[in-house]
């Protein structure tokens, strides 16, 4: 042998070194070549070069790992590394320290001599390189992995890394799978107990945000919808999606429980859970791998938690017996008290909006509760309610401006937001004006009901006027009765076909919710239903904007039979008069101040006078109710075949009813497409 | 290297032979775990990366050239496979790869071992180059075997099954050599272990774990279920899951069984039953040995997976009275709820069927569904209608799969016919939610449909010619019109017969037997498959059996249907018409309509000379009886002739022509 050749045993020591991160020597880190290496200067074999060079790799992935570790532990408390990450470096410190172990062993067996048989026999020790290399070819497998990982998980934390080793650990080698699962076992067991303390009591323990659920401070009435969200980029791939939203719903739901409802039971529902679960309620029962017991878990506690809240939304809140309020006051569901209402205000909503004062309006709305069987009902339920104007042009009248709201408290304002009542006072000012028509319409008829009784007065009209009287009146009543059809086949198609079938709808899957997401669906959807169906969506504009264009009309009508029918009874009066006045002209000369009934016109003129009068008249409102007529009839004929149009609700119904007789479609077909008398 | 043989003052050459000895026992053994010595190095050929080559220095003694180059192929094979290990540790390559590269792996390592033995042995000065052969040749053998199926698995980038395969021939192709074959089954072993736990999870749990696309089943997210009820092709069923072509050879025989397994445990775990195959501990799938446990294995997961989804669709989804309810309305079962239907819908299927309102019918059904002893069915909201635009001949033909037994010579004889109205055309569909559709799926529920359309126009003839029957009844005893009321009562009774018998034929020979043995082998099936395969059996042979295969024996039908309505429609009108004041006064109130037409028909019919139209009347139901009878002729030879092959039509031939009783 050479002589200046180092000795191996030297070598051995210093790749001993080398493998903890320490210079030796000869071997040292060349920052070059990035890796331990043998000077060129230092006289070896070329076997012994590459020999020592392979066994270095195991010092350079020490290096990796230990940097990794000592930079993680460095930053801990300053910056986030997180709770995961500390696991993660303990982890990893915990398998450096087996690999210590092992090289301290062989450092002591470095050191003994081989027990030599015979003395002649020089060579000296008993671990070679190449013995070594078998020593260390375990601790390079797992130092490598380790190497990898702390690569792949350098920029993460949290969730994410969890994620990224659990990738990694899909491996088909049994060293390296049990190795992986050992370690992820300590690097997920915080993220589990984050969510074992978030599904069983609500508490997001999660100072450096590395768990999936997110929280932002919101009110507490935007707590459901806004509150908690799921961090999707912390969600570890063995939590599959589903999971996650059922964890981020039961411990929301607690969050919920706590801030909105001041409820308490909760608590015992989540300890049911747990020992339903098989787990008890301490840190630290559930670990990686235990997708099932996790699953399980989160599923009795989902069903627990989510049977509480929904108990204490249905019992302590009565969220029923609100939502029956809001159908029976707001949706105008309780017949008498909406009647009443409408009588007493009428007079007060004819006047400019700028007039009215609501303290006068909620005034009226007491009585009119106090009047009809609303009183009944629940105080709490009452007290909610409320009179709103809306803010009003010039112009406007009290009606425009109406309108009733609903008070809704935590927590029935989660249900009940700004844009849920927004709809509602939408729903609520369409109904109304329905009603107003409705109302008008039934006053209309009121003024035409005593006037068929005038035959008597008929008769002494001469013919002429008689025939135009007869005519006119006639004009009118079958004017009114096409808008009464109308009017009270809308009214029945909103009330029944809408109102009460999405109400049904609404109560029977508030039977099946199973949690507060369900309900909230589904009180969406009754929503939803009502507007659409009662022609307010946005894909039905256009026949909303005609309908409110009859409405007008109607209205408009209304007046003019109204001044139709003063004017009748006005004629009445004064034709009583004068055959009165040929008996006692002076009494009633008396007694008169109106304008028509201006005691110099009428004595002067007479009986002729008066006739022709009434005719003049007759023909005005003659003239005026065509107009009307006609402008109802073509815009009523565009509502007509405006109606098969709505592909997306189901109008079936309520052109059937309106068409019952098929008057309008004989009529439709008769002159084509234009529907003119 | 340059620089280590710059140094090389000295060759070897001038060495004495005997420190050429211990240089080279040294050379070798880093040689031995791919080391380049001092006077051995390594040569790669670029390009290959798995073909290498020793070279000794030439000054080397000759004798101890020859006995290093002996030695050679070990460390040439310890190359290859240290260079396999290595890569095929990479996720990319499949769990199998990294099981088989663990396990290539701890063989390393005692060939490691073995070398550190020996270099031991060196330093004591025991080792000479002969004997370092000697304690090679074990390691010789399994080496270069392994060698040889690493250049394989390498060469065609196998992974997953394909790796498995070839292990397995390989140790079949080996089986001489014992200490190779049982190394080869070492590695099988491991190899297998990272398969079967994803075959585990399969057949306990329905789960597709497999992260590197190597299992043999595949799964095809884009089929929904939903599809079942509603494409008649749906595939859901057959290629939802699907083999792929790499099934390892051992599982190949078992691959249906574990597919149909894992099949099942999906389907309960749609319907939100979380089912796990419960394994007692010694008898899990962990090892694949000759005594085929595995297989016992598998077919324990699949009687229990199979016997809880079929006990889960029988018990809890109540597949009988399912079928049953069905059999009530679309096979006609139950008869009140369709006289009701028919008595109120018929006015709206006598329309075309483009101007029939579906939601009229609808509710109509709805009302006869409700009124009747229907109602009493907990299933019959389920069921719809729907009017389709074709007729029933036509239908068929658009059913390519039906195995039409004789095909149609002229299809231009096929011509729609003019006046088709719903009643041609009208058919019941049934709501079926998922996981019955997998049974009562679109395909099989289009076979009723089709059953149903041919006995409710059966149905509606027979209706028909029985209004046609009441009215002879009312003239009869008046005997006005000679002898025209009774040839046309003579022929009105043969077409009753007719479709009566048809009638009978089709409800009491076909429908009802064939059911009842359907019923009976489902109640002892093992499968769901197995219900399938009988329920789609049970709806073939009564397709067939209903004349609906045999497309010439259905037009013959056809026409003979029609040929009985035209002469219901023809004499109702005659009868009307000509014997107007009789029927007034013989149905006496009965029929309030006719009291109605008498008024207006009365004083045209008193001038119109009786005996002329007489003879016309007579006339065209002898017309009526000629064609009729000479189709009824025509329809023996057909089926005589055909009944060798299908017997069932020898029942039919007995109850339509009479054949075989009245001898």
């Amino acid at each position: 042998r050479e002589e200046n050749e180092v000795s191996e045993e030297a070598l051995v020591r210093d790749v001993l070194y080398a493998c903890q991160g320490i210079d030796g020597n000869y071997v040292k880190f060349d920052e070059k070549a990035d890796g331990y290496m043998l000077p060129e200067l230092v006289k070896v074999s070329r076997a012994t070069h590459v020999m020592v060079r392979k066994l270095c790799e195991l010092g350079w992935l020490f290096r990796k790992v230990k940097g990794y570790i000592s930079e993680s532990m460095e930053r801990f408390p300053a910056e986030d590394v997180g709770t995961v990450g500390q696991a993660f470096c303990a982890a990893l410190q915990d398998e450096l320290s087996e690999y210590y172990k092992l090289l301290a062993v062989l450092e002591g067996q470095a050191m003994n001599p081989i027990p030599l048989v015979s003395e002649s026999a020089t060579s000296g020790n008993y671990l070679s390189l190449r013995r070594l290399s078998v020593w260390f070819a375990e601790p390079m497998v797992k130092m490598r992995l380790m190497a990898v990982l702390v690569d792949s998980c350098k920029t993460l934390k949290g969730g994410a890394m969890a994620g990224a080793i659990h990738m990694q650990a899909q491996h088909g080698d049994p060293l390296v799978k049990q190795f992986m699962k050992r370690l992820l076992r300590r690097v997920c067991s915080p993220l589990f107990e984050m969510v074992r303390s978030w599904v069983l009591e609500g508490e997001l323990e999660d100072i450096f945000a590395e768990f999936f659920v997110l929280s932002q401070p919101v009110k507490a009435e935007s707590l459901w919808r806004e509150g908690y969200s799921l961090h999707s980029a912390m969600l570890p791939s063995f939590i599959s999606s589903s999971l996650a939203q059922r964890i981020l719903r039961t411990g929301k739901s607690i969050n919920f429980l706590r801030v909105c409802c001041e409820d308490r039971g909760w608590a015992d529902a989540a300890a049911e859970a747990a020992t339903a679960a098989g787990t008890t309620t301490g840190r630290g029962n559930l670990g990686y791998g235990e997708t099932d017991a996790l699953e399980s878990l989160v599923a009795e506690a989902a069903k627990r938690i989510d049977k509480h809240l929904l108990d204490v939304m249905y019992n302590r809140y009565k969220f029923k017996e609100h939502c029956l309020a809001i159908k029976r006051y707001l949706l105008l569901g309780q017949g008498d008290f909406v009647q009443y209402l409408m009588d007493i205000v009428g007079p007060e909503l004819s006047e400019p909006a700028n007039t009215i004062s609501s303290f006068k309006l909620a005034g009226l709305l007491e009585s009119a509760i106090r009047s009809s069987n609303a009183q009944y009902d629940d105080p709490d339920v009452l007290d909610g309610l409320r009179v709103k104007m809306m803010p009003h042009n010039t112009g406007d009248r009290g009606w425009d401006v109406f309108s009733l709201e609903y008070d809704a408290r935590v927590p029935l304002n989660t249900v009940f937001t700004e844009s849920v009542m927004a709809r509602y006072l939408r729903i609520f000012n369409f109904l109304w004006k329905l009603r107003r028509v409705e109302h008008a319409l039934i006053g209309a008829w009121k003024t035409m009901k005593p006037n068929s009784v005038t035959s008597r007065f008929l008769d002494k009209l001469p013919n002429a006027v008689k025939l135009q009287l007869v005519l006119t009146s006639r004009r009118c009543q079958v004017l009114w009765d096409e808008m009464n059809h109308f009017v009270t086949n809308l009214q029945y198609y909103i009330m029944f076909e809408v109102l009460e079938i999405s109400w049904s709808n609404f109560l029977k899957e508030m039977e099946i919710a199973k949690d507060l997401d369900d309900l909230l669906l589904a009180h969406e959807k009754y929503l939803c239903s009502i507007v659409e169906k009662s022609l307010l969506g946005e894909r039905s504009q256009t026949l909303n904007t005609t309908l409110f264009v009859l409405f007008d009309l109607i209205l408009r009508f209304r007046s003019h039979a109204d001044r139709l029918y003063e004017g009748i009874h006005e004629l009445q009066s004064r034709s009583t008069e004068t055959s009165l006045s040929s008996r006692d002209k002076t009494k009633s000369r008396a007694n008169k101040n109106d304008k028509l009934s201006e005691p110099g016109l009428w004595l002067g003129e007479g009986r002729k006078a008066l006739t022709q009068r009434a005719g003049e008249f007759l023909r005005n409102i003659g003239k005026d109710l065509d107009a009307i007529a006609n402008e109802y009839t073509s815009v009523f004929d565009g509502f007509i075949s405006q109606l098969p149009v709505q592909q997306h609700i189901d109008l079936k119904f309520l052109m059937f009813r309106l068409d019952f007789t098929e008057f309008y479609s004989h009529l439709q077909s008769k002159t084509g497409t234009k529907l003119l008398p | 290297a340059d620089s280590f043989d710059a140094r090389l003052d000295k060759a070897i050459g001038c060495y004495h032979a005997s420190i050429q000895e211990l240089i080279v026992i040294d050379d070798l053994l880093s040689a031995l775990v791919g080391i380049e010595g001092r006077y051995i190095s390594i040569k790669r050929v670029r390009g290959k990366e798995d073909t290498v080559a020793f070279q000794v220095d030439p000054s080397m003694g000759l004798t101890l050239q020859e006995s290093a180059k002996r030695i050679f192929p070990l460390c040439e094979s310890y190359l290859l496979i240290n260079q396999f290990v290595e890569s095929r540790s990479l996720s990319k390559h499949g769990l199998v790869n990294h099981a088989f590269a663990a396990a290539l792996r701890a063989l390393l390592l005692d060939y490691q071992a073995l070398v550190a033995q020996l270099e031991h042995q060196f330093r004591l000065g025991r080792l000479s180059v002969q004997g370092l052969w000697f304690y090679c040749q074990p390691m010789m053998g399994s080496m270069q075997a392994l060698s040889i199926v690493i250049r394989k698995v390498s060469a065609n980038n196998f992974i997953g099954s394909t790796v498995l395969n070839l292990l397995q021939s390989q140790a079949k192709a080996m089986a001489g050599d014992h200490v190779v074959r049982s190394l080869l089954e070492k590695m099988i072993q491991c190899a297998n272990a990272a398969y079967l736990r994803i075959l585990e999870r399969w057949v306990y749990e329905g789960v597709i774990d497999d992260p590197y696309g190597e299992f043999f089943i595949s799964e095809n997210k884009s089929l929904q279920k939903e599809s079942l009820a509603q494409d008649y092709d749906a595939k859901y069923w057959q290629q939802r899951y699907s083999l792929k072509d790499d099934v390892p050879s051992f599982l190949a025989t078992a691959a249906e069984t574990i597919l149909t397994t894992g099949k099942y445990l999906n389907v309960m775990r749609e319907c939100g039953h979380n089912i796990q195959v419960p394994v007692a501990e010694n008898s899990k799938l962990t090892s694949v040995g000759s005594n085929h446990h595995h297989l016992e294995c598998i077919k324990a997961a699949y009687d229990y997976a199979s016997g809880e989804l079929l006990n889960l669709i029988k018990e809890k989804y109540d597949l009988m009275a399912k079928l049953r309810s069905i059999k009530h309305y679309l096979l006609l079962d139950q008869g009140d709820f369709l006289v009701h239907f028919m008595d109120i819908a018929r006015e709206e299927l006598s329309k075309k069927p483009d101007d029939i309102s579906a939601e009229k019918l609808q509710s109509l059904l709805d009302l006869a569904l409700r009124t009747t002893a229907a109602a009493a069915d907990p299933c019959h909201e389920d069921l719809a209608c729907c009017v389709e635009k074709t007729t029933l001949l036509k239908r068929l033909n658009t059913l390519k799969d039906l195995e039409i037994s004789q095909t149609v010579s002229d299809s231009n004889e096929l011509e729609e016919q003019l006046s088709i109205t719903g009643l041609e055309t009208f058919s019941l569909s049934y709501k079926v939610q998922w996981p019955l559709s997998l049974v009562i799926s679109r395909k099989a529920l289009t076979r009723y449909q089709l059953i149903f359309r041919f006995l409710f126009h059966c149905k509606h003839v027979n209706r028909q010619l029985c209004a046609a029957w009441q009215m002879h009844q009312g003239v009869r005893r008046l005997d006005m019109q000679g002898i025209a009321i009774s040839v046309s009562s003579l022929l009105c009774r043969s077409m009753l017969r007719f479709i009566n018998s048809l009638v009978h034929y089709l409800t009491f020979e076909v429908l009802e037997p064939n059911w009842h043995v359907m019923h009976n082998r489902l109640q002892t099936a093992k499968s769901i498959d197995e219900v399938i395969e009988y329920h789609e059996f049970f709806l073939e042979k009564c397709l067939r059996e209903c004349l609906l295969l045999s497309p010439v024996l259905l037009k013959k039908v056809e026409r003979l249907k029609l040929l009985c309505l035209r002469y219901a429609a023809a004499i109702q009108r005659l009868i009307t018409s000509s014997v107007d004041i009789p029927t007034g006064i013989v149905s006496n109130g009965s029929l309030e309509t006719e009291k109605y037409k008498r008024l207006k028909l009365r004083s045209r019919s008193q001038t119109l000379k009786l005996a002329p139209e007489n003879a016309s009347v007579i006339e065209s139901i002898l017309k009526f009886e000629r064609d009729f009878s000479a189709e009824l002729q025509s329809l023996g030879p057909i089926l005589s002739n055909s009944s060798r092959a299908e017997p069932y039509l020898t029942h039919l031939a007995q109850w339509i022509l009479g054949v075989g009783k009245d001898q």
